[in-house]
Order: C-alpha cells, then sequence, then structure tokens
C-alpha cells in the first residue's frame, strides 16, 4: 500500500474543510472566534457520534435505519432513569448504553440469523424503538436534568474545548485502533468487502455482523445521551433527524456503501464539513431550509466521487497498470 | 398442481383470512368497529395507505427501492395546492400539474439511479432530504388553504353512507395497475428488467428506461397519494407526511412486504399489496378504537413488519420443502 496521502479518502474532505475555513472566517472574522469554535466542536462531537454509529454497519455492507431510533430511546431512558427513579447519572449513562447495546445486539442477531436484508429489519426496528419510546413518554420530555450533565454537555474543559469532544475523539481512536490493527475489525472489513470470502477463510459472518450492529446500538446511545446533556432535556424527538446526516458524513469521508472501505479520519471530516456548512447558513443569514438540502446534494456528490474512483480503479486495473 | 390448492397457500388467502378474522375480533370487542362513520374513516384511510403501498410496489420490482415517496408525495400536493391557490385554477388542471410534478421528481430519481449506477437506496436518500428542502424552502413552511371546494368536497363525500370517494380511485389505481403489469408488454418488461437485468438486456429490453419508468410511475402514484391528503384535509399542509415525509416510509414497506412482493424484484402482486395495506389500516384502527394506547401503534407496526418478514420466510422455506414453490 504505498498510496499517497493526496490519494486517501480523506484529503479531499480534508481539502475543503481547511478551504472553508480560510474562506469563511475571512469573510466572517467571528467564525473564529472561541465562543463560535466551542458551539461548533459541540455540534461535531455528537454528530461524530452518529455518523460512526452508521459508518460501522456501512463497513459490513449493510445500512441501519434505526440509529435515530436507538438514540432517541436511550436519550429517555436516560433522562427517566434520572427523573422518574432518581437513579445517579452515572448508573443511568451505563443503564442506557447497555438498552442501546441490547437494541444493536437484537438487530444484528436477526439480520445474521433470519438472512432478511437489514433495511427491512431496521425499519422494523426503528419503529419499534421509535413506539417504545413514545409509548413511554407519551411525547413529553423528561425536564429533571442533573447540574452535571448538563454542565458536562455544554461546558468546556479547556477553553474552547467542550466536554463533549473527549467522547468523540476517544470513539474515534478507538474505532480505527479496531477496523485497521484489530483481528475483529479487519474481519469487519473482510465480511463486508465480500461475505462469502470471508466465510470460505473461516470467519464467523453472523457474529461479525451482530458484533458492528452491538457497537452501533452502542455509538447511537452515546450521541442520545451527549443530546440529553447539550439540549439539558430528555426529548423524545432525540434522533427524528439522524438518518440523513448519519450517511451524509461517511460517505463524504469515502465510504463506499456496498462494504469494506470506510474511513474513519474521512467520516469525522465529513461530519466537520456539515457542521461548517449549517453554521454558514446561519452565520450570513442564509435560509436554514436549505440544510436538507445541501445535506442532500453533498450526498449525491459524494457518492458520485466515490463511483468515479472505483470506476477508474477498475479501468486501472483492467489495464494492467496497477 | 391445482389451482385451488396454490390459491389456498398463496399470501393474498392468508392476508383474506387476517382481514376476515381481525374484523370479528374487533366488532365482537368494539360495536363502534362497524359503525357508519368508523367504516367511513377505514375506507378513506386505506384509500391513502393502499396508494402509497402502490407507490412503494412499483419501484420495488426493480429490485431497489425509494425513499422518497413521502418527500415525493408532499412536494406534488403542495405544487396542486399552490396552482389552486395561487393562480385559481379549478381542481382538474390543479391535480394534473401536482400529479407532473411526482412525475417528474420521480423520473429524476429514476435517471439519477440508472445514470449513476448507484443502488436506489443512497441516491433516494439524498433526493427525499434534497425534495422536501426545496419544497419548504420555496412554501416557506406554509400551508395552502384556497383548495378548490369542488375537489375538497370530494374528499368528504360519502357514496351510500359509508363508502370514500377516494377508496373508488384507489380501486380504479388497482386494476390500472393490474391490467399494466398483466397485459401490457410495458408492464411486463418492467417485471423482467427486475427480475434480471442481464438476461433482459440481452432479450432486448432497454433495462435502464425501464427503471426510469418505474421510478415515474412511482412518483405519479406517491402525488396520487398527496394530493388525496388534500382532498380529504382540504388543505395542501407541508408536515402531512412529518419531518422528510418519513411518516410514509413504514406503510409504503408494509403494504408490499406483506403482500408477497419480492424485495429482490421481479415479482408483484397488486391484490397483495391492498390486502396487506388495508390489513394494516384495519389493525391500526381497530387498536386506537380499543384504546390500547395510541403512542405505542408504531410498536405494534413494526412487530408486524417483523412477523411479516418472518412468517414470509417460513413460509416459502415450507414451501419448497415440500417442492410447492
Amino acid at each position: 500500500m504505498n498510496q499517497k496521502f493526496w490519494q486517501s479518502e480523506w484529503f479531499g474532505p480534508l481539502l475543503i474543510t481547511v478551504t472553508a475555513i480560510v474562506i469563511v472566517s475571512s469573510l466572517n472574522p467571528s467564525f473564529l472566534s472561541p465562543f463560535n469554535i466551542q458551539i461548533l466542536l459541540l455540534a461535531i462531537s455528537v454528530n461524530a457520534m452518529i455518523a460512526f454509529s452508521q459508518m460501522i454497519i456501512i463497513a459490513i455492507g449493510q445500512m441501519n435505519l434505526s440509529v435515530g431510533a436507538i438514540g432517541g430511546m436511550a436519550a429517555i431512558s436516560f433522562g427517566g432513569m434520572m427523573e422518574v427513579w432518581g437513579i445517579p447519572w452515572p448508573i443511568a449513562a451505563v443503564l442506557s448504553l447497555s438498552i442501546g447495546l441490547l437494541a444493536g445486539i437484537a438487530n444484528g442477531a436477526l439480520c445474521a440469523y433470519t438472512g432478511i436484508s437489514a433495511f427491512v429489519i431496521t425499519l422494523a426496528s426503528l419503529s419499534i424503538f421509535k413506539g417504545i419510546n413514545l409509548g413511554i413518554t407519551e411525547a413529553q420530555p423528561f425536564y429533571d436534568i442533573p447540574d452535571t450533565v448538563k454542565s458536562l454537555g455544554n461546558d468546556t474543559f479547556l477553553h474552547p474545548l467542550p466536554w463533549l469532544v473527549l467522547p468523540a475523539v476517544a470513539a474515534a481512536v478507538l474505532l480505527w485502533y479496531l477496523l485497521f490493527r484489530l483481528p475483529l475489525g479487519r474481519a469487519i472489513l473482510a465480511v463486508g468487502g465480500n461475505e462469502h470470502a470471508a466465510a470460505l477463510s473461516g470467519i464467523s459472518v453472523p457474529r461479525i455482523v451482530i458484533v458492528a450492529h452491538a457497537i452501533s446500538g452502542l455509538l447511537a446511545a452515546l450521541a442520545g445521551i451527549m443530546l440529553v446533556g447539550r439540549l439539558q432535556i430528555g426529548q423524545p424527538t432525540i434522533g427524528d433527524d439522524w438518518l440523513i446526516l448519519s450517511f451524509a458524513a461517511p460517505v463524504i469521508g469515502g465510504a463506499i456503501l456496498t462494504g469494506g472501505h470506510v474511513s474513519v479520519a474521512g467520516t469525522f471530516l465529513g461530519v466537520a464539513i456539515v457542521a461548517i456548512i449549517t453554521q454558514v447558513l446561519v452565520l450570513f443569514s442564509i435560509d436554514p431550509f436549505l440544510v436538507q438540502v445541501v445535506l442532500g446534494g453533498l450526498i449525491l456528490w459524494a457518492v458520485g466521487i466515490n463511483r468515479y474512483r472505483e470506476v477508474r480503479a477498475h479501468r486501472k486495473i483492467a489495464a494492467g497498470a496497477i | 398442481m391445482g389451482g385451488p390448492l396454490r390459491f389456498l397457500l398463496s399470501n393474498e388467502f392468508g392476508l383474506i383470512v387476517l382481514v376476515l378474522l381481525f374484523g370479528i375480533l374487533f366488532s365482537t370487542l368494539s360495536p363502534a368497529f362497524l359503525s357508519k362513520f368508523s367504516l367511513y374513516a377505514l375506507g378513506r384511510t386505506s384509500a391513502v395507505n393502499i396508494m402509497i403501498g402502490f407507490s412503494m410496489m412499483v419501484v420495488i420490482i426493480t429490485g431497489g427501492l425509494n425513499l422518497s415517496v413521502g418527500a415525493i408525495g408532499v412536494g406534488a400536493a403542495m405544487f396542486g395546492g399552490w396552482l389552486m391557490q395561487a393562480f385559481g385554477m379549478p381542481w382538474v388542471p390543479g391535480v394534473i400539474g401536482g400529479l407532473a410534478m411526482g412525475a417528474a421528481l420521480g423520473a429524476l430519481n429514476g435517471v439519477i439511479i440508472v445514470r449513476s449506477g448507484l443502488h436506489s437506496f443512497i441516491i433516494t436518500l439524498a433526493t427525499m432530504s434534497i425534495f422536501f428542502g426545496v419544497m419548504i424552502y420555496l412554501t416557506r413552511a406554509e400551508s395552502y388553504r384556497e383548495i378548490s371546494p369542488a375537489f375538497t368536497s370530494y374528499g368528504r363525500m360519502k357514496i351510500l353512507g359509508v363508502i370514500s370517494p377516494l377508496l373508488l380511485v384507489t380501486f380504479a389505481v388497482a386494476i390500472m395497475l393490474s391490467v399494466l403489469f398483466r397485459f401490457t408488454a410495458l408492464g411486463r418488461e418492467m417485471l423482467v428488467a427486475g427480475a434480471n437485468a442481464r438476461a433482459a438486456e440481452i432479450s432486448g429490453i432497454r433495462v435502464n428506461r425501464m427503471i426510469t419508468y418505474c421510478h415515474m410511475l412511482s412518483g405519479i402514484l406517491a402525488g396520487v397519494a398527496g394530493l388525496m391528503l388534500v382532498s380529504r384535509t382540504g388543505a395542501a399542509i407541508p408536515s402531512m407526511a412529518g419531518q422528510l415525509g418519513q411518516d410514509w416510509l413504514l406503510p409504503a414497506f408494509l403494504g408490499p412486504v406483506l403482500g408477497g412482493t419480492l424485495l429482490t424484484g421481479g415479482r408483484l402482486s397488486v391484490l397483495g399489496t391492498l390486502l396487506g395495506s388495508f390489513l394494516v389500516t384495519m389493525l391500526t384502527t381497530g387498536l386506537l378504537l380499543m384504546q390500547v394506547g395510541a403512542f405505542w401503534i408504531q410498536t405494534y407496526l413494526g412487530l408486524l413488519l417483523l412477523a411479516a418478514v418472518l412468517i414470509d420466510l417460513a413460509r416459502r422455506s415450507y414451501l419448497e420443502r415440500r417442492k410447492l414453490l
């Protein structure tokens, strides 16, 4: 693998991120003010978790429509346990993360053992989890969130770095280590690349599928819990608008949807690009309704580029250039 | 293998049995279920849900899917509403305009999919966001309420006291779809393109064109569903399918999946989708009437989808073992 760094999938997004920061900050200096950076990092931290939650499923060549529903279910469990049962926040957090983990395992087991497409399974579980969320909350938020949680969700530990950056960076490093340094991670990518070949080489495909979905559920739950701190409220609507973003960031980062190829750094930069664009629309008081259009456009553009790279690579192989 | 036995083992027969069973169950548990008003409401709601199911069905036959049905449906309905309010158009050109918008958005999906060679999942995920975003931007998230009275009174009319005219529209569309896929060359070519693209290509079918047609048809049907909602509520409301039109996704898949349309493409059942969507609407109505917790409905529907695909799996492996398929 003597790939040049400017040929790697994260180089394009990095270039875009840097260019965007330079242009925007020269047009509007308040963009790089500590306060604005803090806001930007808060958004990036939570969104990175959402994107990673989808990325690990894209790595095995599937999709998970229920990331938002799992995140929402974990978020209201977290809020509810603290408000209704008075459970201390660290224990409530661990329990809510376990709920996310279990939800992910359920998704994974159903996909692995029935052979039904992940799309249908996670569409059904999306509805089940969201229904549980609404059934418990009756669409009313939990307001009684401890001050520690509120502060962790908004304040900085080192100006302008918010506390929420820590779990996001930790998740990024751990995922990178898992996917590119551990046998388990290589097995995940192998299953995504070619399930049949992976099975023939002795990898237990069902086990890998379940592990990937379990990680996805855990990360989605973490994102939900972080949002409870950030919004200072256990909102039942948490997770409703995650779907588009969760796919946008990984594909901007060069992930191939048929599986086997994802980039942690690229996904992180994808999240950053989306956050910067959203901020720009606000800073220059452009219509915030256009965020959806921009997100959709970014997905089309990114999958187009990835597809082009793929086709070009195939042509090179066919021409014997490699 | 006789025809009757084959029918008794079919999905459609199973659905008819389920509809009857639940009908009897609900009417004994809650007498209000068979009241004129309840039956009328059931017919009216299922008319829209069946149409949403059809809209997804015609894309599933290509082996793809269309996440943007909701966004297209709302987009078409808003465009129709705008034509009627801003230009005072009578309802016929307004509806035609709305359907044309649906067809255009669907065709755009199709063209991007066949040109890029990418899976319809990611393309329609992106266009769902784009269509909905543009619609909200252009309408400023406001409703159109000055809809032609002839059109809204149609949606509220009661034939013989119980039948909604919307249901008649749905039946007419169902018959047209059956004729299209059973008796016309175009429909057969669409199915063949979905079943095996390469074989279809070799036998001279223009696969890409067929896929684009399927998406266009899906757009038109989504538009019909959206306009039916406008006629029923008397206004074109941007939020009628939820954020990004996501609220339509579950009904859109439930109908065809329950009805035995293969997700891998190439096979469909118009009657099955009709019965599947009707069953789902009936279950929702019945559960709401029995007051088993309106907030839990979504959980039940999710479990139903899960149960349906698992039962279908078991049924198919049973039939295969007995060599009946």
